[in-house]
């Protein structure tokens, strides 16, 4: 068989190099998650470590922060984005203008993001002075923990509309005219054109940037470590920052992998809804 | 009357809230820029309007901010080849082949892409130690790999699904050798979807900061990393500009390829598939 000896020779070295770096670490970590890996004793503690997680608040905050954190970035970020869309839809010089901007901080490094957001939110960056104008010198995002979180939403805001918005105006340029033309003709308002006969041809677009968004902000850690590097106190210390620290920083390898299962387990759930979402269910590939 | 002169209200409100939009889009950058061509005094106080002062870009030519902009030239440039020359076959393989467990195995290629970076980085540190290639290109371009590989492989085989099975039929009965096939035909086709999968395998190693940070130490330390190491020293008071001015350099090629790929980045981060 000629073309069985073609198809493994396509795909080995792809399966070799992704399944050594990706399967050899699940497995270390199913090792470490069961022991006390790199201490004074290692020991067998079973699913001690998944236990303790729930008693452990430094962990549930964590968790619970970041949910908040994804749940207020999307509230803002998807609305921005489709109305964004709906201003920018027309094709024009000033419109692509516009549009390449909103995008640009996409291709950006998060690291430098946090840089720049900590240069624009420092007592005499330009962020800084204008919401010191606005709080009478009183805003501090590295010692209040509400000006903390709104300099890192702002911050997510700039770094991720961008996707949003391009997801929503290949939506918007895709909807179908003749279903508006009709509403438009039995005399439906702007709102029930939009409600009725938009909304239903951009559900599946904004589920699928919705979801891709909620994944990533769950994610977050390098502009957030750059910025506030999680405080002021925890206030800001989300669930990767908090693996992190544990793992690499305090180097309690155990206890760290086990938290680092659970976070890659709710990852991995909503990527296969997404992935799902996607494809409609017919699969990858055809 | 009252309809235009409403309509000019709603597009006087419309231009506002753009050209707001855009100086929230343009400050950011425009302040990084100007901080990094301004000189120490000028930065403590705030000024928007820069110096011209050029220490901060000598500075980042020296040192290990010379070996940060080298090293994460090294892995991304190298990490985008070996992610294209891997999943170019792998991804004509996926389109044109059914085998045992093909979704499976593509469905586990994509849930790597979307894995967080912190979950693989703790057995990475101790595996990467133990095989002595912690520290080394080899082993950050190996982590990347994980995440680059999917991400090509899906940009690509949308695009090689789109070609129809015909061709390949046509040219290999015209007496044509598979090898001909794919350097002669198939490549050629898929030319711009190579170009959107080189750019988004280049982007992810450029932009990493978690691994680099985690997986190196001095000898391939790449420039995202050593900017975090420069952000740490809150206490002993950052050095904003030369940092300011690295940080302009990781952003550089975002700025001059944007107009190219404007039109693919939400191919690039949908998969392909929006």
């Amino acid at each position: 068989m000629a073309s069985r000896k073609l198809l493994i020779g396509l795909l080995l070295p792809a399966i070799l190099v992704t399944g050594f770096a990706g399967i050899t670490p699940m497995i270390a970590l199913l090792n470490y998650c069961v022991q006390t890996p790199f201490e004074l004793r290692t020991t067998f503690v079973g699913l001690g470590h998944f236990r303790a997680m729930f008693h452990d608040y430094r962990f549930t905050d964590a968790v619970f922060r970041s949910l908040a954190f994804a749940a207020i970035a999307l509230a803002i970020e998807i609305p921005l984005g489709l109305g964004l869309a709906y201003l920018l839809r027309k094709p024009g010089m000033i419109n692509s203008i516009i549009t390449a901007l909103i995008a640009l901080p996409t291709l950006f490094p998060p690291v430098t993001i946090g840089m720049m957001w900590l240069l624009m939110a420092r007592k005499n960056g330009p962020l800084g002075m204008v919401m010191d104008f606005f709080l009478s010198g009183m805003f501090d995002p590295f010692r209040n923990a509400t000006h903390a979180w709104g300099t890192i939403i702002l911050m997510d805001v700039w770094h991720w509309t961008g996707l949003t918005f391009l997801v929503s105006l290949a939506a918007v340029s895709a909807i179908d005219e003749s279903y508006i033309i009709s509403a438009r003709t039995e005399g439906a308002t702007r709102w029930q054109i939009f409600r009725y006969a938009e909304f239903p041809q951009l559900v599946f677009p904004l589920t699928f940037v919705s979801l891709l968004r909620l994944i990533d902000a769950l994610k977050i850690f390098d502009e957030v470590y750059v910025l506030t590097g999680g405080g002021p106190g925890l206030s800001t210390e989300f669930i990767t920052q908090y693996i992190r620290t544990t793992g690499i920083e305090q180097w309690i390898i155990g206890y760290a992998s086990a938290t680092s299962l659970v976070f890659n387990f709710i990852v991995l759930i909503l990527s296969w809804l997404m992935l799902m979402i996607l494809t409609g269910g017919r699969g990858l590939i055809e | 009357m009252a309809a235009a002169r409403k309509d000019l209200l709603v597009n006087i409100l419309k231009v506002i809230f753009l050209a707001f939009i855009c100086l929230i889009f343009i400050l950011p950058v425009y302040f990084t820029f100007s901080v990094s061509i301004s000189s120490k005094p000028r930065i403590n106080a705030g000024a928007i309007i820069p110096d011209f002062y050029a220490g901060n870009w000598i500075e980042i030519t020296k040192g290990y901010w010379k070996s940060g902009i080298i090293n994460s030239a090294i892995v991304s440039l190298s990490c985008m080849i070996i992610a294209l020359v891997i999943s170019i076959p792998a991804a004509y393989a996926f389109v044109r082949y059914r085998f045992m467990a093909d979704k499976h195995l593509f469905f586990w290629f994509l849930t790597n892409r979307m894995a967080p970076p912190v979950v693989f980085s703790i057995p990475y540190l101790m595996i990467w130690r133990g095989m002595g290639i912690w520290d080394t290109y080899q082993g950050l371009i190996l982590a990347y790999m994980v995440f680059e590989i999917p991400i090509t492989i899906w940009i690509l085989a949308s695009f090689i699904a789109s070609i129809p099975r015909e061709i390949d039929e046509a040219v290999l009965i015209d007496g044509y050798g598979t090898r001909d096939l794919f350097f002669k035909f198939i490549l050629p086709l898929i030319k711009p979807a190579i170009g959107v999968a080189m750019f988004f395998a280049w982007l992810f190693a450029w932009t990493d900061m978690f691994f680099a940070s985690v997986l190196t130490s001095v000898h391939s330390k790449t420039l995202p990393a050593q900017l975090l190491t420069a952000l740490g020293k809150v206490g002993w008071g950052i050095e904003y500009g030369p940092a300011a001015a690295a940080g302009f350099v990781t952003l550089i090629p975002g700025l001059a390829l944007l107009y190219w790929v404007r039109r693919y980045i939400v191919k690039g981060f949908t998969f392909g598939r929006l």
